[in-house]
């Protein structure tokens, strides 16, 4: 028998339906900081993803009914992040960039290391110039280490269309980066 | 190809299909500036302990809100029930769910009352199964009302999301086809209720 934090995510969400609300702090929980990197080098900001992963719990119990197939609740509610990571870089694109960075670099000279700190800055402002396909899927691969194949399968592609907007997004940070490397 | 393209073997290297010592000399250049790319690669774990908190405070204010969109809109529901399960005929039924708690506030219910209502002149008997009583066919049953054929049920259900059905005669399922539905995984639909 499954002890509570160990019990699947199907029948979390099964319980949640039925009326037990409290059991959708298990899900929380278990996938908050999962995704909270890939949201902050999406958005540039741990604040921002903060924000974009709790909005994207919220919209995910209050769509729960629609959630199809209980048991991949995580690759549904990784869905909804991305959309909600993709609008928030709609609305400010410009206005977190030097922000976001900046606290990258903070964070880093508190580690040491200004060379590394100098790179990271560099790379995550060049990041959020690309579009936010291209970010995604550098995203995806350098920093959560998903293979093509692993990133076609979760984004419903293909490996082919993947590698194209990888290799124009190597080229627009290179460009990006010219003075950096 | 533009002048910041790199070579299709430095994104090669780049995708972690082969590595520096692979590329020709005159590439090693660009490949070392490919690799200096990846090292501004910030791995380092985020971690977001607050938002646990709110989101589940987020979520607790939710069911009221939905509870008040009930209590002012209230709807009528058409049910078909198929005539060849359903003698003798076409049925019309209707639900109507009223809200008829007291005066506390919304806000501070976890529980409401709800009046489950189907016109189902027919009918012999009719109950009702859902997520609140473990979809047991037997244990909700309705109480003809009216000779017309109004079959009611109380419930004080816990504030929230419910699924359900009707059952009428003991075999056919209803949805409520005006209410929100979700497949039940065996081929059929069922009511989805938020209070």
């Amino acid at each position: 028998m499954r002890s509570e934090t160990g019990a699947a995510d199907g029948d979390i969400v099964r319980a949640v339906l039925a009326g037990d609300h409290e059991r959708y702090a298990l899900l929380v929980e278990r996938y908050r900081d999962r995704y909270a990197r890939y949201a902050a080098r999406m958005l540039g900001s741990p604040d921002a993803a903060e924000d974009a992963v709790q909005d994207a719990f919220v919209r995910a119990y209050d769509q729960l009914a629609q959630c199809k197939d209980p048991d991949k609740f995580v690759g549904w509610f990784f869905l909804i992040l991305r959309n909600r990571c993709f609008a928030e870089r709609r609305r400010s694109r410009t206005e977190t960039s030097l922000e976001a960075a900046d606290e990258v670099a903070a964070t880093d000279r508190t580690e040491g290391g200004t060379e590394t700190a100098e790179r990271r800055r560099a790379l995550q402002l060049a990041l959020l110039e690309l579009t936010p396909d291209q970010r995604e899927v550098f995203v995806l691969k350098h920093v959560e280490g998903l293979s093509y194949g692993e990133i076609a399968e979760r984004l419903s592609t293909s490996v082919p269309s993947l590698k194209m907007r990888m290799h124009r997004a190597y080229d627009k940070l290179r460009e990006q980066l010219r003075d950096h490397t | 190809m533009s002048e910041h393209a790199f070579h299709p073997l430095v994104k090669q290297l780049l995708d972690g299909d082969i590595t520096l010592a692979d590329l020709p000399a005159e590439l090693r250049a660009e490949g070392e500036e490919a690799v200096r790319l990846l090292a501004g690669v910030d791995r380092r774990p985020v971690e977001l302990p607050a938002v646990s908190r709110r989101v589940m405070r987020e979520i607790a204010s939710r069911p009221a809100r939905s509870a008040w969109r009930r209590v002012m809109q209230p709807r009528e529901i058409r049910l078909r029930v198929r005539p060849w399960l359903l003698a003798p005929a076409l049925a019309i039924a209707a639900a109507l769910i009223l809200w008829i708690g007291h005066a506390a506030p919304v806000t501070q219910a976890s529980f409401v009352t709800v009046r489950f209502v189907l016109v189902a002149p027919e009918a012999r008997e009719v109950s009702l199964a859902g997520t609140f009583n473990q979809w047991d066919a037997h244990a909700t049953p309705l109480v003809r009302t009216s000779p017309n054929g109004v079959w009611t049920a109380t419930l004080t259900l816990p504030a929230g999301q419910h699924q359900y059905a009707f059952v009428v005669d003991g075999a056919r399922w209803v949805p409520d086809p005006g209410a929100p539905a979700v497949d039940d995984g065996f081929g059929r639909r069922n009511s989805v209720l938020t209070l």
